[in-house]
């Protein structure tokens, strides 16, 4: 239960051991829909009002259920407290669990759900399914309404770029991610100081860098290359830079020759003079994430591709004064179509409010309370992970790491992307991993690489028994 | 008594057969139905699509690697382990007693491990840079034979071999030198006098007395190589890499159901694999029933 | 496998010893000893080192022992619960499959009545069905039963995929059995389940005892089946836990405490082995070539 294991919102290799429980869920979808019911049995009604935009009924008792995994659940009951506070002849209900799905699917089916479910962890139910059988609130009401703390903003104005969509099925959203995890390349901010070496801007500066760095008597780069994946990440984002959201869309939505877009082909052709000019350090290719990071750690190499948790992953491991940093993959040209500013984001932790829910009307105003800055300060504080609201960190004492994380983001502003296809096509994840991981050992080509993924893309976009996604 | 004796037989038996039926009988019978249908998961939505998985595996490169990778581990491993077996059984029995028990133990250990526990510990082996066996080769010269093992496509199922070798060759050990202990000691004696060498005496005596555990353990060896998920899941690159090097049909299995959801497509996988083992059965059981014809 | 003829037990000290110049066999049988011990010294030396000597002497022994490893692997690491998981399931499991197996086999093995071979074969077939086969169903079997991550779904399904062994093994040791005790115990009165419990299953004690400790090694080794039926990390069986601590989680990049859990999880067992050899090479030998 390390909070690394919840934070990234694709499937992973922390993932796939656990799926067996994930895959528990779908059957919910044909139990759903037999017992659908167009009952009203909300508690809501009460007077909407500026001091009460959601209309809560004052005395109407609230259930919360929340994953109590690496983040703990004090978070939680604190804007329980809040809500309290503000409510006081409403009984507070709190679960804090580690088995969300298999706890919440029974009563999901029984049609008597909690008031607020955060949906997280192993064995989480499968919100497209949810969806599908209109089990889950649409949160419009509640990203309309004001913010708790923050005068004259609606709550959707105070998320981070991107954690709206990231909750938003089928044009309606209905779900609200708590945390923000961005990925960039990863180096220490003293051994640099130490060296004279400066992060490059464009990728020119880091091939001129690279060869430095070597000269040095160290490895440039290093990676977890028993995970191929993560060497995708910057190599995916220095094409997404490259190509822009049309780019990133074409990717996601399967068309016809999205791989052999000019950005992609750059960026892998990139990677492969990394790879090529030996900058990166022999034997990662079959290093895990822990072996590679320790060795990332003891400054046998400068940099490492990860996503924000690498600095409380490698608590314990990192040395003192090590004060490690996130820098933002190096543009690839000029011409690029997002500034060399921009990330790879997406939000994780998600919060919805049952449709069948006693008291929806509570639980917004208890996703207000939770997403208000004041709570998801606090979070920050105890977790020293990003939130998902805006400006949260903001006049905190950060750890190197996460103070990064937070600069990078703001100077991101709207410029974050991510791509779907990881989640919606998991075999073409495969494929996409297993390309990457010949380029950077050179044995296949860039030209290759993008042949090859694109084969593996045609083949999902025409393969009919595969649900297709689009953007 | 009568009915004491059926009383009994239904005690003895019903319970047993229930936890049979349900748990085992009918997932197999049911894995045969589902590798026609198109189950993702989501109760009562399974179409039958006929052939279209088995159609659908052809054309599936990453299967096609795990067949050719299972194929090859059916028959490198069974041979090697056999061979090295048969060796060191057949190098025990003119061994002192006592330090022949003491090798029995020391070979046996490894069939005492889980397979997870020796592929952990095997990975740390092969690790590149601080693993036993690459440090090993640097500090006594031989640095040039360092490779980096699980992520070369060259070495990647060698490697993956040599484990599966090394952790099955003890139990064969004993089990060979229990067959050659049975062997009368008048025919070695006998090859002895008629001036036969150590090799002669090996394939003229000793191998077609012990064939018989010979063939079992081509069965058992068979059985393992058709499997070796475990090792390829938590050891090998990926799991299953460098670029499907490594991949096995219980891994695709593994992934193609509870990764992709794909219940349908890896029930084919499954029962492609029954055939396999199948086969395999029949084919060593045949061979050993002619065995018995000709001794007969 | 029933075609084969049982052999004498490995204990018959035959060996014939013979003059040896050649020094080869005695080299060959060192190496493999070698081989085979060497990977596993090293991960209870390494259990002993510290995460800097794991990382950067590989070969050397550690400067002072690091014991606290050990108290970390077992509580941090959760391997002191996943020891003890394995250790429910396990046991119960095995008990039952002992029960049960015991009495089909006994059952089947001297008892005529219609059915009696279909009944056989249907255990004795699904041995040479690939576990692979069945995972998917399986799954959803236990699922639907709602004993997913549940010890008791565990036990049982554990239960029913040694039993069949179990009866294989033991039919041909039930039938060996003499029939004149059990015919002067029916005359003194007993009932069948006494004369079962009472005079047959103690005559087949030593068939029990190997296939006990087979179905042992077996079960406590399993991996696919906890994999698959068991995701809730509090309830990890031990090899399940061991994967997940160096293949998903990570375990914060502590290898002395990894090595040291690897450690926890050997020396049980080889200890186990080196105590009970005798009877696990005779049962073992019985077993396999019948």
């Amino acid at each position: 239960m390390n909070p690394d294991s919840q934070v990234r919102p694709y499937p992973t290799r922390r993932t796939i051991l656990k799926s067996a429980a994930v895959l528990s869920v779908p059957a919910l979808g044909g139990c759903v829909t037999a017992g659908k019911e167009s009952g009203e049995t909300k508690a809501g009604g009460a007077e909407k009002t500026a001091e009460n935009p959601l209309g809560v009924k004052a005395d109407a008792p609230l259930e919360v259920v929340v994953f109590k995994g690496g983040y703990g659940d004090e978070y939680a009951v604190k804007a329980e407290a809040t809500y309290q506070q503000k409510y006081p002849q409403a009984k507070i209900d709190h679960k804090g669990l580690q088995k969300v799905g298999e706890a919440m699917q029974p009563r999901f089916v029984a049609g008597t759900p909690p008031d607020v479910v955060d949906n997280t962890g192993a064995g989480r139910l499968d919100i497209a399914t949810l969806v599908s059988a209109n089990q889950v609130t649409d949160l419009a009401d509640l990203l309309d309404a004001p913010s708790l703390d923050q005068p004259g903003k609606k709550v959707r104005d105070t998320l981070l770029p991107g954690v709206v969509d990231d909750g938003t099925f089928a044009g309606k959203t209905v779900a609200l991610n708590f945390t923000y995890t961005v990925w960039g390349l990863w180096y220490s901010k003293s051994l640099f100081a130490d060296r004279g070496w400066t992060y490059p801007k464009t990728w020119d500066e880091m091939v001129a860098l690279c060869a430095e760095i070597k000269k040095a008597g160290v490895a440039p780069w290093t990676y977890q290359g028993k995970y191929p994946e993560y060497i995708n990440d910057p190599l995916l984002s220095m094409a997404a830079k490259a190509g822009g959201a049309d780019l990133v869309k074409a990717v996601d939505n399967l068309q016809p020759g999205a791989w052999k877009q000019d950005g992609l082909v750059q960026a892998a052709t990139a990677f492969a003079e990394l790879a090529g000019q030996g900058y990166l350090m022999s034997g990662s290719e079959a290093l895990s994430h822990t072996e590679a990071q320790a060795a990332w750690c003891q400054k046998k190499a400068a940099f490492i591709p990860c996503g924000s948790w690498l600095e409380a992953e490698q608590k314990g491991v990192a040395p003192a004064g090590f004060d490690m940093v996130m820098g933002t993959v190096p543009a690839r040209s000029s011409s690029d179509k997002l500034p060399v500013t921009a990330v790879q984001a997406a939000s994780s932790e998600s919060f919805l409010v049952p449709a069948k829910a006693k008291n929806a009307a509570g639980g917004q105003e208890y996703l207000r309370i939770l997403f208000s800055k004041q709570s998801a300060t606090a979070f920050a504080e105890a977790n020293s992970t990003l939130p998902a609201v805006a400006g949260a960190t903001d006049g905190l004492t950060l750890s190197s790491g996460l103070g990064s994380v937070r600069d990078a983001v703001t100077a991101a502003g709207s410029d974050t992307f991510t791509y779907r296809f990881r989640t919606w096509y998991a075999p073409l994840a495969k494929a996409v991993d297993d390309a990457t991981g010949e380029l950077v050992n050179k044995r296949i080509s860039p030209a290759d690489w993008s042949t090859r993924i694109q084969k593996a893309a045609d083949a999902v976009a025409k393969d009919s028994s595969v649900t297709k996604f689009t953007r | 008594m009568k009915h004491g004796r059926w009383r009994f037989l239904l005690g003895a038996l019903v319970p047993a057969l229930v936890l049979h039926v349900v748990f085992v009988l009918s997932p197999y019978a049911q894995a045969f139905w589902l590798s026609l249908t198109d189950w993702t998961g989501v109760a009562g939505e399974a179409q039958f699509v006929g052939a279209d998985n088995y159609v659908r595996l052809g054309g599936d490169s990453l299967f096609l690697d795990a067949v050719r990778n299972n194929a090859l581990l059916l028959i490198v491993v069974p041979l090697v382990t056999i061979a090295i077996g048969l060796f060191l059984a057949s190098m025990l029995r003119t061994s002192s007693p006592r330090l022949g028990q003491g090798y029995r133990i020391v070979y046996f250990f490894p069939q005492l491990l889980s397979l997870v526990v020796i592929a952990v510990l095997w990975g740390f082996v092969y690790n590149p840079n601080t693993g036993l066996l690459n440090s090993g080769l640097r500090a006594i010269g031989l640095g040039g034979l360092a490779h980096s093992w699980l992520a070369e496509p060259a070495f990647a199922l060698i490697a993956v071999m040599a484990v599966l070798v090394w952790s099955s060759v003890g139990f064969y050990v004993v089990l060979f030198s229990a067959a050659i202990e049975g062997i009368p000691r008048e025919l070695f004696e006998a090859a002895l006098l008629d001036g036969a060498g150590k090799w002669a005496t090996f394939f003229r005596v000793t191998l077609p007395l012990v064939r018989e555990s010979v063939q079992v353990a081509f069965v058992y060896l068979g059985i393992a190589a058709l499997d070796a998920f475990a090792v390829v899941q938590v050891m090998t690159v990926g799991p299953g890499g460098p670029d499907g090097a490594t991949e096995v049909i219980g891994l695709s299995l593994y992934r193609t159901a509870f990764t992709y959801g794909k219940f349908g497509y890896a029930s084919a996988m499954g029962v492609a694999l029954f055939f396999a083992t199948l086969t395999l059965a029949v084919l060593a059981l045949r061979s050993g029933r002619k065995e018995r014809l000709e001794l007969a | 496998m029933t075609l084969l003829q049982t052999r004498p037990s490995v204990d018959a000290p035959a060996p014939v010893v013979i003059k040896r110049t050649n020094p080869l066999p005695g080299l060959a049988m060192f190496c493999w000893a070698v081989v085979t011990a060497l990977p596993l010294l090293w991960a209870v030396i390494s259990s002993f080192k510290t995460d800097d000597e794991i990382l950067n002497s590989p070969w050397s022994l550690p400067a002072s022992p690091q014991w606290d490893n050990w108290a970390r692997a077992w509580t941090a690491a959760s391997i002191g619960r996943y020891f003890l998981n394995s250790l429910i399931v396990v046991g119960s499991a095995l008990v039952l499959t002992m029960l049960l197996g015991s009495l089909v086999a006994y059952a089947l093995a001297r008892y005529e009545f219609r059915g009696n071979r279909a009944i056989y074969y249907t255990f004795v077939a699904a041995m040479f069905f690939p576990v692979f086969l069945a995972l998917v169903p399986l799954f959803f079997v236990v699922q639907q039963l709602g004993l997913l991550g549940t010890y008791a779904g565990l036990i049982l399904v554990y239960t029913a995929y040694a039993v069949p062994f179990t009866v294989f093994f033991l039919h041909s040791f039930f039938r060996t059995l003499p029939s004149e005790i059990a015919e002067a115990a029916f005359l003194d009165g007993c009932s069948h389940g006494a004369v079962f419990f009472r005079v047959m299953l103690p005559l087949a004690r030593p068939g029990l005892v190997a296939v006990g400790i087979f179905n042992f090694l077996g079960l406590w080794n399993q991996y696919l089946l906890p994999l698959v039926l068991n995701p809730d990390p509090d309830r990890y069986v031990l090899a399940q836990g061991l994967a997940a601590l160096s293949v998903s989680q990570g375990y914060r990049s502590d290898w002395s405490g990894l090595f040291a859990g690897l450690t926890i999880a050997m020396l049980p067992v080889l200890i186990a082995y080196v105590a009970f050899q005798r009877h696990i090479r005779a049962g073992m030998t019985a077993g396999a070539v019948k």
